[in-house]
């Protein structure tokens, strides 16, 4: 089963770089994220065995990211049913890259090596790369170029990282999680820490984490919203799950500490950042670009602070996904309308397109974690973990940053909602395809911040369990 | 054997050097095509025993990607732009090789502290490894044409990989295979987006420097 989940939308990649007519493209990205969708939701019922002598494995970790993954191909295959309406553009290789995207990230969710997991995150960021650069023009050429070599660079801090850890398992001779986790006792305690810092800074690099963020507001401000949405909500989410395999490992042997206090200090450099920047900021992708790393922060941090934490940012890691698909979507769809997502240009959403302004209306709500959003949960929950782990000025400093945070947001968003617009508009109708997918998102995000699912609540609760925090 | 090891990691760590000396771009290439070539002998010298046919496998697969078809498509490239000289680094060339040698010198120190464990080959090979690293690093940030960051985040991951060598037998082969697949994938995306940058250049009449041509910042 999940071979076919990882090979399925690999040959539908191929099959669209064949001279195939541009609508078949789109029939066929839109049914390979529903084939995609139908098959995780299966495993929901139940987990799939492992394949390839235990390099392939759905754990409840493993199952959440791949909800997520899903999730969001699905909406944004929706999405651009509307989009490539009004696009005259080519799409083969947008549309080739985004299947080849879903297929490693899926590999990614799957992969229980360390060496596999790496290969797919690389790859992940080599798939991604020729989607930001879409609408081809010297800034978003830019953008991928320092997109690419960042990561690219961070990551192979992450390979380093990774034969560090070969090494600290050098007793037990392989790489596979299970096996290091049952060898735990005889794993080098100096190397594994050097392999920590070193996974911490490459993965980290790729979630976009402070001091190493500086290709996301780039990268976002120039992606069309879809790849922002993808980005955002499932491409820095992958290596997050790096993050929690190692937390298992630190778990075991106990690092705890030594892996807790890296986190906090990233976690927290990532919530001020963001907040410093984004009071000078008159754009509303890279606005949402800053937003996205704030929430990075809070995954981070949440992840250091213990078993409550953990619980929120396992929950965040969703939430942020359905605020992400809101926020960058609607910001696609303002861009698309007034070819530009600039303060400056964009006035007056509400008074032309009501529908869309009442989503960007949500999507700084949901963004900045107001209630009933489930944002407003689970940053709540990794809030009072840090209260809880009596780090009173880590909890202040967070609400600080957040306030920060929802008034630069708030003061973006909504000059763009009021204003009259400069000159008349080409009124271009919305589109019902481009509004479902964002109201889905909408309806869900809340409907889970007001109550939550009980399969849902087990699954994350597996999750804490499996990653044997305390 | 030992000793046969030893050149090899001398010889990559110098061939670096040389790249962080050098500032015609075909010349960098091809510094970089012999690093890798001397990289993927590696293998053959590892073992005590006798050489295993995943060793072979291994060193051959390595040097078709990093000796041949990465330097191939830098090539590739640079031919139709006209930016085959570093002009301006924003470090000078003779400061670049007194802080790559420092470099050098911090590699070897930091890597005093660090205990191998007993099966490594050399005790050469992570000193050379982290310094490799570093120079790789040292070029990717002074250098302000996009080939030479390329050919700088290639140098790192040459320093990466003459240190995986040493501990294959924790690595399968297919993994192995996996990240020179990716490596390949990455150089091969990077030249498709230099040769974007440098068409968007081309198109734009405003931009008539053209001593600034294939830089990125």
């Amino acid at each position: 089963m999940l071979t076919i989940l990882i090979l399925m939308p690999f040959l539908c990649g191929l099959g669209v770089l064949l001279p195939v007519s541009k609508d078949f493209r789109l029939k066929l990205f839109v049914a390979a994220s529903l084939c995609h969708g139908l098959l995780t939701a299966s495993f929901w019922k139940e987990l799939p065995a492992s394949e390839y002598n235990g390099f392939l494995v759905l754990d409840p970790l493993g199952l959440i990211l791949l909800s997520i993954i899903s999730f969001l191909f699905l909406s944004v295959a929706i999405f651009m049913i509307g989009y490539f309406k009004h696009e005259p553009k080519r799409n083969r290789v947008f549309i080739g890259c985004l299947l080849f995207l879903l297929s490693t990230m899926s590999l990614v969710a799957v992969s229980y090596h360390f060496g596999l997991l790496w290969v797919a995150i690389e790859a992940t960021t080599l798939f991604s790369a020729p989607l930001i650069s879409f609408h081809r023009n010297q800034q978003s050429l830019q953008a991928t170029w320092r997109y690419l070599l960042i990561c690219s660079v961070g990551i192979a801090l992450g390979l380093m990282g990774t034969f560090f850890l070969a090494i600290a398992a050098h007793n037990v001779h392989t790489l596979l999680l299970p096996v290091i986790l049952k060898g735990a006792s005889s794993l080098s305690v100096n190397w594994l820490k050097l392999s920590i810092i070193f996974f911490i800074v490459g993965y980290g690099c790729k979630m976009g984490l402070a001091p190493t963020h500086s290709w996301k507001p780039e990268a976002y401000g120039q992606a069309t919203g879809m790849v922002g949405v993808l980005m955002a909500g499932a491409l820095t989410q992958c290596p997050f799950l790096a993050l929690l395999r190692i937390s298992q490992i630190c778990n075991k042997t106990g690092l705890t500490g030594f892996y807790s206090s890296i986190l906090i200090v990233s976690g927290l450099l990532s919530l001020v950042v963001p907040a410093m920047f984004i009071l000078g900021e008159r754009n509303i992708k890279r606005a949402f670009a800053y937003s996205s790393i704030e929430h990075m922060g809070l995954l981070v941090l949440g992840l250091g602070l213990g078993a409550v934490g953990l619980f929120g940012s396992l929950f965040h890691m969703i939430n942020n996904a359905l605020a992400k698909v809101i926020m960058f979507l609607t910001a696609g769809s303002v861009a698309q309308k007034y070819g530009s997502s600039k303060t400056d240009d964009v006035k007056g959403v509400i008074h032309i397109y009501p529908v869309t302004g009442v989503f960007l209306i949500a999507a700084l709500l949901a963004g900045t974690g107001v209630f009933p959003f489930a944002t407003f949960h689970s940053e709540l929950l990794i809030l009072n973990a840090a209260i809880i782990s009596k780090h009173y000025f880590l909890a202040a400093a967070g609400i600080i940053c957040l306030a920060l945070m929802f008034i630069g947001i708030g003061k973006i968003v909504l000059g763009c909602i009021h204003g009259q617009p400069k000159e008349p508009l080409l009124a271009r109708k919305e589109n019902i395809y481009m509004n479902a997918a964002i109201a889905t998102s909408v309806v869900l995000l809340i409907s889970i911040g007001l109550w939550m699912p009980l399969p849902l609540g087990k699954l994350i609760r597996n999750a804490v369990t499996l990653v044997g925090a305390v | 054997m030992t000793s046969w090891v030893d050149a090899i990691c001398i010889i990559i760590v110098l061939l670096s050097l040389m790249i962080l000396s050098n500032y015609r771009v075909a010349a960098m290439i091809r510094v970089f095509a012999a690093q890798s070539f001397a990289l993927s002998l590696l293998p053959f010298f590892l073992r005590t025993s006798s050489i295993s046919s995943q060793d072979v496998f291994l060193a051959l697969i390595t040097m078709i990607v990093k000796a041949g078809l990465v330097p191939f498509i830098l090539f590739w490239a640079i031919r139709h732009v006209s930016m085959r000289s570093e002009i301006k680094p924003i470090i000078g060339f003779g400061a670049s090789i007194i802080f790559g040698a420092m470099l050098i010198a911090g590699a070897f120190w930091v890597s005093l502290s660090l205990k191998l464990p007993d099966r490594a080959a050399s005790d050469l090979v992570l000193p050379c490894s982290l310094s490799t690293v570093l120079l790789g690093f040292m070029i990717m940030v002074t250098r302000t044409r996009a080939v030479t960051q390329v050919l700088g985040y290639l140098i790192m991951e040459n320093g990466i990989f003459l240190f995986a060598f040493s501990l294959f037998d924790v690595m399968p082969v297919l993994i192995e295979i996996g990240v020179l697949l990716d490596i390949f994938v990455a150089v091969f995306i990077m030249a498709i987006v230099v040769n974007h940058i440098n068409e968007e250049f081309e198109k734009n009449p405003a931009c008539v420097d053209r001593s600034k041509m294939g830089e990125t910042f």
